[in-house]
């Protein structure tokens, strides 16, 4: 009898430490680390967009969580440097233990870090745009929400070229490692399209003045300038060179060059006639000048947060984008049922379609690049309004 | 061609009066300060915000930025070279202005912003002039009214003078009863004001942005060792060489190898030249 009771009382134990394992298990919190430049000389786009993971983070666990587990964001300060950010990547893998790894935000620390977070094997969701970040074979836990730089170059030239009916174009990069790529990519596409640009430079991004470069660029021809360069600096050299000049050639060009810091860089408000920049269409408004609903939706939750009341004074995509990225973990850890890296690969390959902000979302077992092309459009620089901007004419 | 000649020497103009605040404070303490080209960045950040944000006139804000220069110039004394220089021999100086100037950048990107921003307008100028724009020839007029002023300082003035003994021999000096410290500390404030005056008279050049400072420090050493290191006239051309060479490179064979021929620049002339093209040999006796 004893020997029954006591085999009965160590099931019961056992029960007992199950349940209480089970319970701790759907109670722990999935750790989201979150790689971001929030200070240093690239952190405008990064501190809009920890306003969008931050908002979402809250969003969600304000909603009871997934499957019921707390989201814990862990956000780490890479300060705008790869060396930075692969040691974070590291702490976050190795010591901290994340679930899933979020950024960096900037192209250069993300070629630095996609390798060492592939090799930990944990899930990792790229925001940076050059087109080498993604490889189903290589790094085939890496999925990319934004888009990649190809899609903004080949939306601007073919504006440029099937729109604006330009052909003598003159490719305008600058001499950081971004600027280069995006210049020699700029070049490399506009040649398959049967386009030779008469005129193509690399300045530095510092250079306090473009006229030379304008000067050589009118003298071989061209009809259209199309700068590849993040520095709002030097895209607002460009504009007063083209304005002091005189010269009435349009731009066509980075996201960069509608940005709201050019404005105040601008010797003339209309220095930013006939300038045209690749942007987004879930941050545009259309002809009845009204923006997607998902957008709108999103500006209004998040317009009392966003601490100032009145209205968005800077780019809503950035928002729009670090909300989707915790949005498209919390689709994958609920399609997976878990945060095991191999089933949020498989969840994450069978997404089709997934109704972002920013985006609409598809990744298959061999594409790792989210973002649609027909999500990409063509903005009138000057238009900034509320965080958005308006259509490019298309006539 | 005429334009990346003198778009070349106003910002060749800018690295001479960086080159110039070296001047100053290594002439008392023997140190090159990597906080130089920050004390331009602070004239041209403060300069724009004393003018567009609390609304000074151009000659109130131009006071303000070299008071702000002057501050900072003390500053770099008190914090990163008294102690350093009272414990120790070793260039550790090299470290306490790097972390004070690290330090500043950053205060600076985190309250100011990391985008840059417009430095108005000082003189009421359309912004048509061409090459006769003022963001060209102010940073040109500032750099040599700085060479004369600091000529005239050094071969005039009693202050002057003193600096002169410091620079030939610190310890002969204090131990004639010139205190050294004081005098090293005047060095400083009067080349925070150097530089404060120089960032806010190229503010339309560069924009009134955080990152400046590290390239003003680098350039402004380039043109101090290539014009010699303690000459004033060798930092005017060594600044000049500098900014037209690196601009008429560009023009012609583009931007990409643009720090290449300035660090080249730098090797050639300390190659040949050691002491710079006006520098003067010192000799050590053994």
């Amino acid at each position: 009898m004893k020997m029954l009771l006591a085999v009965r009382n160590a099931r019961l134990f056992a029960f007992a430490l199950a349940v209480c394992a089970t319970t701790a298990f759907a109670e722990s919190p999935i750790r989201i680390g979150w790689l971001s430049s929030l200070t240093g000389a690239l952190s405008s786009a990064a501190i809009a967009e920890n306003q969008g993971v931050q908002f979402a983070v809250d969003e969600i666990n304000a909603a009871g969580g997934i499957n019921g587990r707390q989201l814990e964001l862990i956000t780490r300060d890479t300060g705008g440097e790869p060396t930075k950010a692969v040691n974070f990547a590291k702490q976050l893998a190795f010591v901290d233990k994340v679930d899933i790894i979020i950024g960096p935000v900037n192209s250069g620390e993300s070629l630095a870090t996609v390798p060492i977070v592939a090799k930990a094997g944990i899930p990792n969701l790229i925001i940076g745009s050059i087109d080498e970040l993604t490889d189903a074979q290589k790094y085939p836990l890496a999925f990319r929400a934004i888009n990649t730089n190809t899609q903004w170059i080949e939306g601007a030239n073919e504006y440029a070229l099937k729109v604006l009916k330009k052909r003598k174009v003159a490719i305008i990069g600058d001499t950081s490692g971004y600027g280069t790529a995006s210049a020699k990519s700029a070049q490399a596409l506009l040649e398959k399209a049967g386009v030779k640009p008469v005129y193509s430079v690399l300045v530095d991004p510092n250079k306090t003045d473009l006229t030379d470069e304008l000067t050589k660029a009118k003298a071989a021809g061209a009809d259209v300038l199309m700068p590849w360069s993040a520095a709002t600096g030097l895209l607002a050299r460009l504009l007063n060179t083209r304005g002091d000049m005189g010269w009435d050639v349009t731009i066509v060009g980075h996201p960069a060059l509608m940005a709201p810091p050019v404005k105040p860089l601008l010797n003339k408000r209309e220095y930013w006639r006939d300038a045209f920049a690749a942007g987004y269409l879930s941050t545009t408004y259309d002809a009845k000048g009204k923006l997607p609903p998902r957008t709108q939706a999103l500006m209004e939750k998040i317009r009392p947060k966003l601490g100032k009341g009145g209205e968005i004074d800077f780019m809503f995509w950035w928002v729009a984008l670090g909300y989707d990225t915790v949005k498209i973990v919390e689709h994958a850890v609920r399609t997976a049922g878990s945060t095991d890296p191999a089933a949020i690969r498989k969840a994450l390959e069978g997404t089709r379609e997934f109704p972002g902000v920013y985006a609409t979302y598809s990744w298959s077992p061999q594409n790792r690049n989210g973002f649609p092309d027909h999500n990409i459009v063509v903005n009138v620089a000057g238009s900034f309004k509320d965080g958005s901007y308006a259509a490019a004419p298309t006539k | 061609m005429l334009i990346a000649l003198i778009t070349g020497l106003a910002t060749g103009a800018l690295y001479a009066s960086a080159a110039l605040v070296y001047n100053v404070m290594f002439s008392t303490s023997k140190v090159l300060s990597v906080t130089t080209g920050h004390i331009s960045m602070l004239g041209g950040v403060f300069g724009a915000w004393f003018m567009s944000t609390l609304g000074w006139p151009a000659p109130i804000a131009l006071l303000g930025s070299i008071a702000v220069g002057a501050v900072f110039g003390l500053l770099t004394d008190f914090i990163a070279i008294r102690r350093v220089l009272a414990r120790s021999d070793e260039h550790l100086w090299l470290l306490s202005t790097l972390a004070l100037a690290t330090m500043v950048q950053q205060g600076a990107g985190l309250w100011w912003g990391t985008e840059p921003k417009p430095f108005p307008r000082l003189i009421p100028q359309d912004f048509t002039a061409g090459l006769g724009d003022q963001k060209y020839w102010l940073p040109i007029v500032v750099a040599i009214l700085l060479a004369v002023a600091l000529e005239l300082f050094y071969r005039r003035t009693l202050y002057g003078k003193l600096f002169v003994a410091m620079s030939e021999d610190a310890f002969a000096a204090r131990a004639r009863g010139i205190p050294t410290d004081r005098i090293r500390a005047m060095s400083y404030v009067i080349a925070g004001a150097m530089g404060g005056l120089a960032g806010f008279a190229a503010g339309q050049l560069t924009f009134a942005y955080f990152a400046l400072g590290l390239t003003l420090t680098l350039n402004g050493f380039i043109a101090l060792a290539v014009g010699g290191l303690g000459s004033n006239v060798g930092a005017l051309v060594g600044g000049a060489a500098l900014g037209i060479l690196s601009s008429v490179a560009t023009y012609y064979v583009g931007g990409e190898y643009h720090q290449t021929i300035s660090v080249g620049l730098l090797m050639l002339v300390l190659l040949l030249k050691p002491a710079g093209l006006f520098g003067s040999q010192t000799v050590r006796p053994v």
